[in-house]
């Protein structure tokens, strides 16, 4: 086995995710306690500028770069990661939890036959390397510390915005570029065309900051000044299962039990009444902001600053106090 | 068209889960069927009215059953039970290796699960259960279009941004995600009907495993230590009339949480 902490540094159309940065900044946490090197896996195709953005935060990076490896599927990059990974036998193997991470990483547990802990909301290492993962069960109304047995590596997903982008590792990693051991063309699955959403705004799982509206916002057409709010803080807006199963908002803005986990940086829910769903979605965002008309509406018992007010009169003077205090920067 | 669908009975959103020690969950005893599970069966049913054929609802639980029943009242053909003391304390490798130790001489065309368990939340059996069996899968789809199962499908999975598709053969596994269908409720008569239904068990042996490939003697990773969720300071309500209410929210999310 090496010494080697690997992150699995997921891109989409040659940009590398935020949380892949956030992985190589807590891996190289890490490898002071354990002098361990700290090394990416890119894969993908025309990936140099992707390359460009990691080599700071990496002491090696892999790099598979081939027409091939274009789209994401789970078949091939299984096949061209798992030589790789037994070949090298890292210690550990990060990636986000994200829809590639949790569609890869499970099935490629099951194939190195080794430990996997989804989902995780924080990671910490011994000195012998011995990885602890903590992550939460039954949507979040407890949390586990898991830990490994013999098997290496020891992998896990993490959730945005768990650790912190460290930008000053100044690093300048080795770049070891591997050739793909496949045709490709034998696959049995591929990608056929992206659907991209309409905007330009983050998914809700990846922002750093979430603004919400609940059935409180009355009607569809009124999620428009949920998105002029968003637009000041760089947000994404999310919602509850309420407005989704009335067809208002698309699944993919759903937070809560059904829906999606956030980890925002701050979250702000307005006219959400603060149902148990809603509740196990937020449960790791750092700061909550509630604002309903109800003063026992369920969701103050989860903020840390509620208004008992109108949306309607909030969020558009919030919007232009905000333009202020963003200008003010 | 011959489809397996997994499905689990799991604690209910509402249920109580407390940690009653380092290593042990008190659960209130409060069941339902795995919400995405039900999305996988309605997604079944919905194909063999379209191609004929059978969905067969199939369970790895020692005790609780009422899963497979649900998918029986919705109207399933055929429940399968995995049923053995030794995979107590199995973890979700084990359940996948389980799975598709039963599935692998079966002639099926596509298996369908939920995209996780609302318990342990791992999202873990169905990725494992296909890497097992060598067939593709593609993990929580929101569109699935079958014009013919001999041919090329077209398979919409949910990503960061939007919406993936995919093309594939079968068979496949596909895990699923809300907004691929709305499961029906059963009626009443077909509720009545799963009540009675006999469930076929299946034990170890029969699938050619012994207790050292599954349960807690095949674990690769495990829970340390239980923990209750991290509590969140008393809120502190700002009580002042509006406009002064937002202006000091925003002084708030500036000084004291530094968050913007």
């Amino acid at each position: 086995m090496s010494n080697e902490i690997w992150v699995f540094a997921e891109q989409q159309e040659g940009k590398v995710r935020r949380v892949a940065f956030e992985l190589l900044s807590a891996a190289a946490d890490f490898s002071k306690k354990t002098g361990s090197t700290v090394a990416g896996i890119l894969l993908g195709s025309g990936l140099q500028e992707a390359l460009k953005s990691l080599t700071s935060y990496a002491d090696k990076i892999y790099l598979l770069d081939d027409p091939g490896l274009a789209a994401y599927t789970s078949d091939a990059y299984l096949i061209h990661m798992a030589p790789l990974i037994k070949e090298h036998q890292p210690s550990i193997l990060l990636g986000g939890a994200t829809s590639t991470g949790k569609d890869l990483f499970p099935r490629l547990a099951m194939h190195l036959q080794t430990g996997y802990a989804p989902d995780c909301t924080g990671l910490t290492i011994e000195e012998n390397g011995k990885l602890i993962a903590k992550r939460p069960l039954y949507g979040g109304k407890v949390f586990a510390e898991m830990i490994y047995l013999e098997a290496k590596p020891q992998m896990a997903t993490v959730r945005n915005n768990t650790f912190l982008v460290n930008q000053n590792l100044n690093k300048s990693a080795q770049v070891i570029p591997i050739s793909s051991p496949i045709d490709p063309s034998s696959l049995k699955k591929k990608v056929i065309g992206l659907e991209k959403a309409a905007g330009a705004k983050l998914d809700i799982t990846e922002a750093e900051i979430v603004v919400a509206a609940g059935r409180g916002i009355k009607a569809p057409e009124n999620f428009k000044i949920m998105e002029e709010l968003a637009d000041v803080l760089n947000a994404s807006v999310g919602t509850t299962r309420a407005t989704v199963d009335e067809g208002w908002r698309d699944v993919k803005d759903q937070i809560g039990k059904s829906g999606k986990n956030i980890s925002a940086k701050l979250y702000m829910a307005f006219g959400v009444s603060g149902a148990i769903h809603h509740i196990l979605g937020i449960g790791t965002c750092k700061t909550v902001v509630a604002v309903d008309t109800d003063p026992n509406a369920l969701i103050f018992n989860y903020a840390d600053y509620g208004i008992v007010g109108d949306l309607f009169q909030i969020v558009p003077a919030l919007t232009e106090e905000l333009k202020k205090a963003m200008a003010e920067k | 068209m011959d489809i397996y669908v997994l499905v689990k009975q799991v604690p209910d959103p509402e249920a109580n889960v407390k940690v009653k020690s380092d290593v042990e969950l008190e659960i209130e005893n409060k069941y339902f069927t795995n919400f995405f599970d039900e999305i996988a069966i309605e997604a079944g049913l919905k194909l063999r009215e379209k191609f004929g054929g059978k969905v067969t609802v199939l369970t790895v639980d020692n005790k609780k059953v009422d899963a497979l029943r649900r998918g029986i009242a919705m109207g399933a053909d055929d429940a399968i039970q995995i049923t053995d003391p030794a995979l107590e304390g199995s973890d979700p490798f084990a359940i996948a290796k389980t799975l598709a130790a039963y599935l692998k001489d079966k002639p099926f065309d596509l298996i369908l699960a939920g995209r996780q368990a609302m318990d342990d939340d791992a999202g873990i059996v169905g990725p494992g259960v296909a890497e097992l069996l060598g067939i593709p899968h593609v993990n929580m789809i929101v569109g699935l279009e079958i014009d013919d199962p001999k041919k090329e499908l077209k398979v919409v999975r949910e990503v960061e941004g939007g919406k993936e598709i995919l093309s594939c053969f079968l068979p496949a596994l596909f895990t699923c995600q809300k907004g691929l269908n709305n499961p029906r409720i059963p009626q009443v008569m077909n509720v009545m009907k799963a009540m009675k239904a006999q469930m076929k068990k299946v034990d170890l042996a029969a699938l050619g495993l012994s207790a050292v490939d599954v349960g807690g003697q095949a674990v690769k990773i495990k829970v340390q230590k239980y923990l209750p969720p991290p509590k969140r300071p008393p809120v502190k309500m700002i009580k002042e009339d509006f406009p002064e209410n937002v202006k000091q929210l925003v002084k708030l999310l500036k000084e004291e949480a530094k968050v913007i």
